[in-house]
C-alpha cells in the first residue's frame, strides 16, 4: 500500500467520524420544553422584587420580601420609614424613595442603596437587622416561583360597610371621603354630590375607553395612578389616619388582610343595601322615534343580579342614552342605542346578559336548542309606564291527566330493549321548579306552554295538523330516513339528541348511561349476540364485493 | 383530409389512449365524476357520537363479520386501549379524552376522492367507483401495495388465511345499489353519521359549522386532506387531538406518481423503437458495406 492511499483511508475515517458525531449532536439536542412558572397566590405578606419589566434575565435570583417583619420593626416610625410621602402629606406606596438619574443600574443601585443602608443603620444602632450581603436578600430558595395576590373585590357588602362606619365617625353622609372626579378644565380633582364613580374608570389603564375618559386616563398613566396604586393611596392612608387618631376599628394596613382571595358570590350579596346614587327604582326608558314601544326596566331588582355596577355601566354610572342614540355618537363608540341594549356578544347589553345566563346549566337544557321567537319582543316593549307585571309562578296541579301524561313509553329499539319508560310529569315539574326558581324565567315564560316548547320544539302548521298539542315527537320526526331530507332527524336520533343533549347541558349525572334508560330484553339480540360470537357466521356473503370468490 | 388520413390519426389516438390507460394504474376513475354520478360519503360529526358501538354491529351484520358484543360494560373495556381496524372489523370507534371531555371517534375507509390504493394496485382489484366507493375485487394478486400507499392505515390483508384478501370498509357498495343507507348509518342513534352525496354532506358540515361556532373547530377533515376524501369529519376538539394526522397535505396521492407514469408509456414505447431505429439504420449500412466488400473480394478472384 503507498502513503497516498494511506492518506486517503485516514481522511476519510476522520471524515466518517465527523459526520457520525455531527448526527448525534443534532439529534441529542433536546426539544425546548414550556415550563410554567408555579405562582403562589397566598403569599403570606411576602413580596417578590423582581422587576422583570425593567432588568428583563435577572442576574441574580429574585428578593422574597417580608413585608410584615419590616411593618413591625418600623412600627415607630411608620410607613415612612420606606415609602416617600407627597406634598399633602399623604404616603407614596412606592419602593424605592428615589431613584437618581435613569437606567437599570440607577433602579438597581436606588434598591441596594435604601435596604443596606437601613440595616447598617440599625446595625450601628446594636439592633436585630437584615442581610447587608448579596446572597442572604438574593437566595436560590423560591428563585423561580412568582408571586401573585389575589385581586382584593371590593363589593358592596365592603361598600355598605364603609358608609355606615364612616357616617358614624364623621357624622354624615361624606361620599366625597374616598370618590372624586378629575376636572379636565380646572385640571384638578373635584367632588359633586350625585357623580360619583367607579375607581377603575379613570384608574385602570389596560382598558381601552371613549374619547372623555381617555383623556382623564391619560392624566392617570402620566402620574403613574395604576388601579392598583391609586387603591393602595387612598385605602391605606384612610386607614392609617384613623389608627393615628387611635381608633382601633379601623381598616386592615396589613397585606393578607385585604387581599384574602376570598369572594362574595351574587348570591350572598343579594340582601347588602346597594349604593345610593338616587337612581331610580324604576326607569322608563323610552328612545326618541324608535319604532317599538318603550321599555319600563326594573333598576332596582338587577341591581341585585350583578356584582358591581360596571357590569352593566361599562364606562360611566351614566344613563346608557347619554352615550349611545339612535344612530351612535362617537361618544358610545358609534355603537347605535338598538345594538347597546341588544347585543348578543356583549355582556353589557341586556340581550347578551340575558343570553349569558341561559347558558347556565339550569336553562342550557332547553334553550341550547331553541332560537328566540320573534314574538319575545313585546314582553320588554310594554310601553307600559312605571309598571312591571310579573306572572304568577306555574303549577301543573290543575292539568288533567290526558293533557299532561304521568309517564311515556318509547318503543323504538323494541326489538333489541324493554321500552323505555319516561317520566314526564316528573320532568314537567322539575322545569317549572326551575322556571320559578328565577325572577328572569318567570318574567319571559309567561305561560306554561312556553315550557313544554323546551322539547316539543318548532311546533309547526304541519305537526299540529295531527291534533296533538303539543305536537308528539312521531308527528315530525319519522322513524325511517327521509331519502328526500337527509338532514332531517330520524326519530330514534331526535329521541337520543334530545334527551342526551338536555342531560348533558343541564350537568345531570342521571340518564347517560345506556342501561338507565334502556333494560336488555330477556332472549333478546343481546344473548343472541354472544352465541353467535362463538361461531363465526358466515351469511349474505355471496352478495358482498370484498370476498373472493373463486372462479 | 382523405378517409385514409383521418382513420391513421384517429385510429393512433384511440390506441394511444389504451395504452396510456393500461400502463398508468388509478387514472381512469381518478378524477372527478365522469359518468354525470355523484360521489357519495358519511358525515361524521364526532360531537354527537356516544360511542355506544352500534355502527360496529350494524357494520358485522351487513358484511358477515363476527358480530362483536357491544354491551355497556364490554364497551368499557374495549374502549379502553386505542383501537385500530382490523381484516374483521371496518370500522371501529376510539375513545379520546380531550380539552372538552371524552370524544369518541369512529375510524373507517376516508374513501378518498383520489384514493392511493387504486392508484398503486397493479390488477385494478382496488377502484374507485363513479358513486364514491372504494372498493376490492377478487382479482387481487396479494401484493399489498394498497396497504403501504394509504394515508390512513386502512387496507387489512386475511394474513391468517389460506386465501388472503384485503379487507376494509366499501361504504356499503351493494347495499348502495339496492337504494339503502350504509349499514352504521342506518343504525347509529344520534344522527352522528349522515350519508348522502359529497356536495350535500360537505354544505351540511359548513351549515353546522357556521350555526356553532363555539362548538366546532372551523375545519372539516376531509375536504381537502389528500385531496379531498368522501368520509367528512367534524370536531369540537383540533384533529390532531383526536388521532388525525395532520401531515398528509392536500395534493392527493396518486397525483405525486403522474407525472412519471404519463412518461412511462412513451419511454416504454418510444425508447426502444428509437433505439430500434438506430440499430437498424446503423446495421443496414454495415450490411452494405459487407456486401460491397465481398463484391469486390470476388472480383479479386477472378
Amino acid at each position: 500500500m503507498s502513503r497516498k492511499t494511506v492518506l486517503f483511508l485516514l481522511i476519510g475515517v476522520v471524515y466518517l467520524v465527523l459526520i457520525a458525531f455531527g448526527l448525534t449532536m443534532v439529534y441529542s439536542v433536546g426539544t425546548p420544553v414550556a415550563v410554567k412558572k408555579p405562582v403562589i397566590t397566598s403569599p403570606d405578606n411576602k413580596i417578590s422584587i423582581a422587576h422583570t419589566e425593567i432588568f428583563g434575565k435577572l442576574e441574580r435570583p429574585q428578593v422574597i420580601f417580608d413585608h410584615k417583619k419590616h411593618e413591625e420593626a418600623s412600627k415607630q416610625e411608620g410607613c415612612t420609614t420606606c415609602h416617600p410621602v407627597n406634598d399633602k402629606n399623604k404616603v407614596l406606596f412606592d419602593f424605592p424613595k428615589k431613584i437618581k438619574g435613569k437606567g437599570e443600574k440607577a433602579v438597581m443601585n436606588a434598591f441596594h442603596d435604601q435596604c443596606i443602608e437601613c440595616h447598617k443603620k440599625s446595625a450601628q444602632e446594636n439592633k436585630k437587622t437584615g442581610p447587608v450581603t448579596c446572597n442572604d436578600c438574593h437566595t436560590k430558595q423560591l428563585a423561580k416561583v412568582g408571586m401573585k395576590y389575589p385581586v382584593v373585590e371590593f363589593d358592596f357588602a365592603y361598600h355598605d360597610k364603609h358608609v355606615k362606619k364612616l357616617k358614624e365617625k364623621i357624622g354624615k353622609d361624606d361620599c366625597g371621603q374616598c370618590h372624586h372626579i378629575y376636572s379636565l378644565e380646572e385640571k384638578k380633582l373635584t367632588y359633586k354630590e350625585g357623580t360619583e364613580e367607579s375607581c377603575v374608570y379613570c384608574h385602570d389603564l389596560t382598558a381601552k375607553r371613549g374619547p372623555e375618559l381617555t383623556a382623564i386616563t391619560k392624566v392617570s398613566a402620566e402620574k403613574g395612578l395604576t388601579i392598583r396604586k391609586a387603591s393602595h393611596q387612598q385605602c391605606i392612608n384612610c386607614h392609617l389616619e384613623y389608627q393615628k387618631k387611635g381608633d382601633k376599628e379601623t381598616g386592615p394596613t396589613e397585606c393578607v388582610k385585604c387581599h384574602t382571595g376570598k369572594y362574595k358570590t351574587i348570591v350572598e350579596l343579594e340582601k347588602v343595601l346597594r349604593p345610593d346614587r338616587k337612581q331610580k327604582n324604576i326607569s322608563y326608558i323610552d328612545v326618541e322615534s324608535s319604532r317599538l314601544k318603550g321599555v319600563t326596566f326594573d333598576h332596582k331588582s338587577h341591581q341585585t343580579y350583578a356584582k358591581n355596577c360596571r357590569s352593566c355601566h361599562h364606562e360611566t354610572l351614566k344613563a346608557c342614552k347619554e352615550c349611545h342614540s339612535l344612530t351612535g355618537k362617537p361618544e358610545g363608540n358609534n355603537i347605535n342605542v338598538a345594538n347597546a341594549y341588544h347585543d348578543v356578544s356583549s355582556g353589557h347589553s341586556c340581550t347578551g346578559c340575558h343570553n349569558q345566563i341561559k347558558a347556565k346549566k339550569e336553562c342550557a337544557g332547553c334553550h341550547h336548542l331553541i332560537a328566540p321567537k320573534q314574538a319575545t319582543c313585546a314582553v320588554c316593549h310594554s310601553g307600559k309606564k312605571d309598571q312591571i307585571n310579573l306572572p304568577k309562578p306555574f303549577s301543573t296541579a290543575g292539568i288533567s291527566q290526558d293533557k299532561l301524561k304521568k309517564e311515556v313509553e318509547v318503543k323504538v329499539l323494541e326489538k333489541e330493549f324493554e321500552p323505555s319508560k319516561f317520566p314526564h310529569l316528573d320532568i314537567v315539574n322539575k322545569l317549572v321548579k326551575v322556571s320559578n326558581d328565577s325572577r328572569l324565567a318567570t318574567y319571559f315564560h309567561r305561560d306554561i306552554q312556553t315550557l313544554c316548547e323546551g322539547c316539543h320544539h318548532q311546533s309547526t302548521a304541519n305537526a299540529e295538523a295531527q291534533k296533538d298539542t303539543p305536537p308528539n315527537c312521531k308527528n315530525c320526526h319519522m322513524t325511517a330516513y327521509d331519502k328526500q331530507n337527509l338532514n332531517k332527524v330520524r326519530l330514534l336520533s331526535a329521541y337520543h339528541r334530545q334527551c342526551l343533549g338536555c342531560h348533558e347541558k343541564m350537568e345531570l349525572e342521571k340518564g347517560r348511561k345506556c342501561s338507565e334508560c334502556h333494560k336488555a330484553k330477556a332472549g333478546g339480540p343481546a344473548e343472541i349476540t354472544r352465541i353467535k360470537n362463538d361461531h363465526v357466521i358466515k351469511q349474505n356473503t355471496t352478495n358482498i364485493i370484498n370476498v373472493w370468490r373463486p372462479k | 383530409m382523405d378517409r385514409r388520413t383521418f382513420l391513421k390519426i384517429f385510429g393512433s389516438g384511440v390506441a394511444g389512449a389504451t395504452t396510456g390507460n393500461l400502463l398508468s394504474p388509478g387514472r381512469s376513475f381518478a378524477k372527478g365524476d365522469l359518468s354525470g354520478q355523484e360521489f357519495n360519503g358519511i358525515l361524521v360529526d364526532t360531537t354527537r357520537c356516544i360511542g355506544c358501538r352500534r355502527c360496529e354491529k350494524a357494520c358485522a351484520e351487513v358484511n358477515g363479520l363476527p358480530i362483536p358484543d357491544i354491551s355497556e360494560s364490554k364497551n368499557e373495556d374495549v374502549l379502553k386501549e386505542p383501537r385500530n381496524t382490523s381484516d374483521t372489523q371496518y370500522t371501529v370507534i376510539t375513545k379520546y379524552e380531550t380539552e372538552k371531555g371524552t370524544i369518541f371517534v369512529p375510524k373507517r375507509c376516508m374513501h378518498c376522492n383520489q384514493p392511493g390504493c387504486a392508484a398503486a394496485c397493479l390488477v385494478k382489484a382496488m377502484k374507485k367507483r363513479p358513486t364514491g366507493h372504494v372498493t376490492w375485487d377478487s382479482n387481487c394478486i396479494g401484493c399489498r401495495l394498497c396497504m403501504i400507499s394509504c394515508p390512513f392505515d386502512i387496507p387489512k390483508f386475511e394474513y391468517n388465511k389460506a386465501m388472503p384478501r384485503i379487507q376494509k370498509c366499501n361504504l356499503c357498495y351493494e347495499r348502495f345499489k339496492k337504494g339503502e343507507l350504509p349499514g352504521c348509518v342506518e343504525a347509529c342513534p344520534t344522527g352522528a353519521l349522515m350519508s348522502g352525496s359529497r356536495r350535500q354532506i360537505l354544505e351540511e358540515g359548513k351549515r353546522r359549522i357556521s350555526d356553532n361556532p363555539d362548538k366546532y373547530v372551523d375545519h372539516i377533515y376531509g375536504e381537502y386532506e389528500v385531496g379531498g376524501t368522501s368520509h367528512l369529519y367534524l370536531s369540537a376538539v383540533p384533529f390532531e387531538q383526536i388521532g388525525f394526522r395532520k401531515d398528509l397535505g392536500t395534493v392527493a396521492y396518486p397525483e405525486y406518481s403522474t407525472g412519471f407514469l404519463f412518461a412511462v408509456p412513451f419511454i416504454f414505447v418510444l425508447w426502444p423503437l428509437a433505439m430500434l431505429g438506430i440499430n437498424r439504420a446503423t446495421k443496414k449500412s454495415k450490411e452494405d458495406e459487407g456486401h460491397h466488400e465481398e463484391h469486390h473480394n470476388e472480383k479479386g478472384k477472378h
